[in-house]
């Protein structure tokens, strides 16, 4: 309980059925489920992570994946420090969708926002399902861009821890806390709350990073 | 702040214009009705009346007389409403005038079995009608007598019109749960069974309570005295049943009642079957949508983990995404469609469905979810009016609302809440309307008010909601002493806050609500929409982002059907769409007095279907917005080269770079179709341009010579009159000789696939001697020659074409930049109302500013090494000045010949008016983009500061 707690805002985006939330399942509480509720608007989960000299805790925002829901993303990903873009590896479409969010994320969300990109469902692969999504494709989109990468299976667990810890290393604590220092109530940043919680509120409904000068 | 803010924020830079104004139209007088009495489309007002109406039951109140005679002397056991009477094409309508819930009713003409003409003690007519369910209406009119007569003539000729419709009446009656009830326990048929319903009746109902049986005695109470389905009168006994909860086995069909549906249903006996077989096996975006969401809804009900669930969901899904295509199949309408079928059949779900996207919650579902949209704005002000201290606490702490409060609009809070409840919501909503939702989700932050006031996220917000609602059947003073109280649950709590304490959210104050914030919200979602389309187009070359966002509002704006918005209609152009589209924005594709021409109108079309054709990559006979700006792309390269080659591939078959000798003629037919604007002198290209100015230039020169002015001194006249006559003749020559040397030269360079016959091939372009009108009759001739003779095949490949258009300056400067030039991508909608870019326009400008003009002549003179540098030569007069302007143009003699006066001059007067301000400007600073003039670009930079 010593080690600092610095709380990061996540969103996940991606095309309908890539299996975001069962990402967010499987990190959350290990589970799977064949026939998860669609997302109507978005769920929130937390969860915590150790990192060893402090903890993360993920403030989780799943959003829908249809398409029409697309306009309500950027309430979701306003703030957003970390932003994990989903793909099924087996539909070569999810991956054009992964494409424009991750454009999309670039243009409007916090310049700073960590994102990776996630080819999921890579047990299908292991099942017999034919590979539509080549590797390199999605290396080659995560290093022009630059993003992490990961190909997942949610089903089984595969990489998904990873993916978490990925983000959590990439985000510095160091910057969290600077601006934890300097960031207050009228511009935006971050602030740490009583319980030491980082707070991602910003002032005004900024879409910059404009509190970070890193 | 809010997520709309922030919207609003990143749209800010981006000026949409207004087309939405639909949206915004008052409601006529009978879509106000139809919508308050939730009435299928076809009905409207045929009439309407002041009346006092009483409901006499048959029977059951009048034991005392033994049933023998119930005649208007049961009078005396039923009340009196008035109100207004209003008849539509198949139903009576009643509305008290007190507080509409005390008596209204909506019941079908079908129904009716007698009107008499009641005996009436006043001077009033009085009708008596009896209906199938043996209860009378006792209508007593109140009005001038002519009045009442011609309602009750319309009356009986709509009872007429509807007779054929009584066929239908008793099959309809038999899908009822309430006649079920009335002929098992009142016609006592032993073998009544209760009519096919929803998947409750064999899967059971989520969280079936135990009084089931005395709720559905009050009801069956009720439908003896007041009627039933399409015979039901609402009294404020209904409402009352309904608030405590409707009994599962009834809960469909006062759902319909409520709804409508029922009488979208009746009215539509086949719709349901006959969309979905005539649809079978059809493929679609939404079927494949729905089918990823079959397993996925409800599943924790029994019936959704097998077929027999899953199948109704499916059908009454994709019925729905083929009766209105537009929104197709939105998460969360799987949800819904779940819920409806647990109570209802498939077909009774499906009108119901209708009647809820229709009706209440219109736009939730569409393909931009702007209902979803507006509705969140209109909760946020609602919360800002009503609960101060929240929104206060809200705004302070950046929190967004909807993110919150979203899904359980959307989902109609069955995603919120356990299903029992979220039926009982349901009840509530169809009864009263949308306010219902607004009404709830505020009880829901009233409730919470003090655990919500200590947080500070949205994320907290939703996790302390969460836990509330999975706490609902909880009692809310667990800790109360009084038993009576202690029983109460969360629940019943959240329905008294919500009902009472913001009973003041009307439907009206709802729509009012609505009406306020349309705006706001479909702006939003075009911003939106178009940065991202803009976003998602694919990679071009020679449009900047400014362009392509005009060529955006351009597309659309011809698009009349799509409402961006809305998400509705196609988002594609067709060809009449495309011609409307581009000449919204290309000089040549404009409506000119050509256009009576037949021969010109068949270039044009001839024409255009070419670049439709190339343009439209998938070959689906409709372009996409990616189409059109690829297409515009191309056709916009600063290089030559590439221009002429983008044209000439308009005539070659894809992957063949030559053309015969009927593609060489089409080319040519099309370069007359093209320039035919400069032809008829209604633009000036540069060519002409430049003589003008080397005109003005020279007769200032030559004025000023002997007197030796400084450059600086020089000015302009004002109010000079130019023989504008003269440029057009000028112009319309020379692209005359264009288009005959251009097909003179083509056959002649043109390779030979045979040996070549001599065909005669007159220089026309030598032939000063003719008229235009001759000329052009030889042009005919000389090409129907070319072309029709059998002997000659000839082949032209790109090349030889660019080296043809590249012999003629007229042409050259064409593809170089005429034609890039009256491709007007710079400018915005709005400034795209027409106006033309004509040769007075263009003097206006020219002499209005000067600078061009000016600079010309400085460079004549620093050419000419002045060699006097006089003190200070006084400012050129302008009225002798004017003289001298129009003086240059006399010696000059051009014979106007009647074609080039009838058919190719079409210049407009009243275009001198308009411009001279911005539009013009943009213009002369496109001319000043040229390549070719480099030398004088130090001159140009200086006109466009």
């Amino acid at each position: 309980m010593n080690s600092p707690v610095t709380s990061i805002k996540l969103v996940l985006l991606g095309e309908a059925a890539v299996g975001k939330s069962s990402i967010v399942l499987r990190f959350v509480s290990n589970d799977f489920s064949e026939n998860k509720e669609p997302t109507i608007g978005a769920a929130f989960l937390t969860q915590r992570v150790n990192m060893g000299d402090h903890t993360i805790k993920f403030e989780i925002w799943d959003t829908a994946g249809q398409e029409r829901f697309a306009s309500l993303a950027p309430m979701y990903y306003r703030n957003a420090q970390a932003a994990l873009v989903v793909y099924d590896v087996t539909k070569p479409q999810s991956f054009i969708k992964a494409r424009h969010w991750v454009k999309e994320l670039h243009e409007q969300a916090s310049k700073d926002i960590v994102i990776a990109l996630v080819g999921n469902k890579l047990d299908m692969i292991e099942a017999g399902a034919e590979r539509k999504v080549a590797r390199e494709e999605a290396e080659n989109l995560a290093q022009e861009e630059n993003l992490l990468f990961f190909e997942t299976s949610a089903k089984t667990g595969d990489n998904v821890n990873e993916v978490f810890l990925g983000i959590g290393q990439k985000i510095p604590l160091k910057t969290a806390q600077n601006q934890a220092q300097n960031g207050g109530r009228g511009s935006s940043g971050l602030r740490v709350n009583d319980d030491s919680r980082v707070d991602l509120r910003s002032g005004n409904q900024s879409t910059s990073a404009g509190g970070c000068n890193c | 702040m809010s997520f709309f803010d922030t919207l609003r924020q990143k749209a800010a830079s981006v000026k949409f214009l207004e087309r939405l104004t639909d949206s915004s139209e008052p409601l006529s007088r009978d879509q106000k009705f139809r919508l308050l009495h939730k009435l299928p489309q076809e009905e409207y007002i045929v009439d309407d009346t002041n009346a006092d109406i009483s409901v006499i039951q048959p029977g059951r109140r009048v034991r005392n007389t033994n049933g023998s005679s119930e005649g208007p002397n049961a009078n005396n056991a039923t009340y009196v409403y008035s109100g207004r009477l209003y008849l539509t094409p198949h139903y009576l309508v009643f509305k008290d005038s007190f507080d509409t819930t005390s008596c209204s009713f909506t019941i079908s003409l079908s129904t009716v079995r007698k009107v008499e003409r009641a005996a009436s003690s006043s001077y009033a007519t009085s009708l008596s009608l009896t209906l199938h369910c043996q209860t009378r209406i006792a209508i007593q009119f109140i009005g001038l007598r002519n009045r009442t007569e011609l309602f009750c003539q319309q009356l009986k000729k709509a009872l007429l019109e509807n007779v054929p419709n009584t066929k239908r009446l008793l099959p309809f009656l038999d899908t009822c749960y309430s006649e079920y009830l009335i002929s098992k326990n009142v016609l006592n048929k032993s073998d009544a069974r209760p009519p096919p319903s929803g998947l409750g009746q064999k899967y059971k109902y989520p969280g079936e309570l135990s009084k089931e049986k005395p709720k559905l005695k009050l009801w069956f109470d009720y439908f003896q005295d007041q009627g039933r389905n399409l015979t039901l009168v609402k009294k404020s006994l209904f409402y009352k049943l309904i608030r405590v909860g409707i009994p599962n086995r009834l809960r469909g069909e006062i759902w319909e009642v409520c709804s409508g549906s029922m009488y979208s249903r009746f009215a539509n006996p086949e719709e349901y079957r006959t969309l979905l077989e005539s649809n079978a096996g059809k493929e679609s975006r939404a079927i494949e949508e729905i089918e990823k969401d079959l397993n996925r809804s409800l599943p924790e009900y029994a019936a959704y983990q097998d077929e027999t669930g899953i199948s109704r969901l499916r059908n009454v899904l994709t019925a729905y995404s083929w009766k209105n295509p537009d929104v197709g199949y939105c998460q969360a309408m799987n949800i819904l469609v779940a819920g409806l079928l647990i109570f209802m059949t498939e077909e009774q779900a499906f009108w119901c469905l209708v009647s809820i996207c229709d009706n209440y919650v219109p736009g939730y579902y569409s393909r931009t979810m702007y209902g979803t949209l507006l509705d969140q704005k209109v909760f946020e002000s609602f919360v800002e009016q009503k609960m101060p201290v929240m929104w206060d606490h809200i705004v302070e702490h950046d929190i967004q609302l909807s993110v919150v409060s979203l899904p359980w609009f959307l989902s109609l809070f069955f995603t919120a809440m356990p299903l029992p409840f979220a039926f009982r919501i349901m009840d509530l909503f169809l009864l009263n309307g949308p306010n219902a939702l607004f009404q709830v989700a505020l009880g829901v932050l009233k409730v919470n008010g003090e655990e919500l006031l200590e947080v500070d996220d949205d994320g907290m917000f939703i996790a302390i909601l969460k836990s509330y609602f999975h706490t609902l059947e909880q009692s809310a003073h667990p800790d109360s002493t009084d038993p009576r109280i202690k029983q109460i649950t969360k629940f019943q709590e959240l329905l008294v806050v919500s009902f009472k304490e913001f009973s003041s959210i009307s439907v009206q104050m709802v729509e009012q609500q609505r009406a306020r914030f349309s705006k706001d919200i479909q702006h939003n979602i075009e911003s939106f929409a178009k940065r991202t389309q803009l976003r998602n187009l694919p990679q071009v070359r020679n449009l900047t982002q400014d362009q392509l966002s005009n060529i955006y509002d351009l597309f659309y704006h011809c698009i009349e059907s799509h409402k961006i918005s809305m998400g509705t209609g196609s988002s594609c152009l067709d060809f009449e769409a495309f011609i409307q589209f581009l000449s919204s924005f290309c000089d040549w594709c404009k409506p000119g007095t050509s256009d009576h021409i037949p021969r010109f109108r068949k270039q044009k079309r001839d024409f255009l279907k070419r670049v439709f054709l190339q343009w439209d990559r998938a070959s689906a006979g409709e372009l996409t917005l990616s189409d059109v700006a690829i297409g515009l792309d191309r056709l916009l390269s600063p290089d030559i080269m590439s221009t002429m080659n983008s044209f000439f591939a308009f005539f070659t078959e894809p992957g063949v770079d030559e053309t015969s000798g009927e593609g060489i003629l089409q080319i040519s037919e099309a370069l007359l179709f093209l320039t035919d604007a400069w032809k008829s002198g209604r633009i000036v290209d540069q060519l002409t341009k430049q003589s003008i100015i080397d005109d003005i230039a020279d007769t200032i020169i030559e004025e000023n010579s002997s007197q030796g002015i400084a450059i600086s001194d020089l000015e302009l006249p004002t109010g000079v009159t130019i023989d504008e006559e003269k440029y057009k003749q000028e112009q319309a020559e020379r692209y005359l000789r264009a288009a005959s040397s251009f097909l003179q030269r083509s056959f002649e360079y043109a390779r030979a696939s045979e040996s070549k016959e001599e065909i005669d091939l007159l220089d026309l372009s030598d032939d000063e001697g003719h008229t235009s009108e001759h000329k052009k009759k030889k042009w005919e001739s000389l090409k129907a020659n070319a072309a029709l003779n059998p002997e000659k095949r000839s082949v032209m490949n790109v090349a030889t074409f660019r080296m043809i258009i590249l012999a003629d300056e007229t042409y050259e400067t064409f593809f170089a930049q005429t034609l890039r030039n009256s491709i007007h991508v710079d400018e915005k909608v709005a400034n795209l109302d027409g106006r033309e870019n004509g040769l007075r326009n263009m003097f206006d400008g020219l002499l209005a500013d000067g600078k061009r003009v000016a600079s010309q002549v400085r460079r004549r003179v620093d050419s000419v090494a002045t060699r006097t540098s006089a003190s200070s030569g006084s400012a050129l007069e302008t009225s002798e000045n004017q003289d001298e302007i129009d003086d240059f143009s006399t010696g000059h003699t051009y014979e106007h010949d009647d074609l080039l006066k009838n058919d190719l001059i079409s210049m407009d007067d009243d275009d001198k008016e308009q411009d001279q301000s911005e539009p013009q400007r943009k213009k002369l600073e496109n001319f000043s983009f040229t390549e070719h003039l480099d030398a004088r670009d130090d001159s140009f930079v200086e006109f466009e500061a």
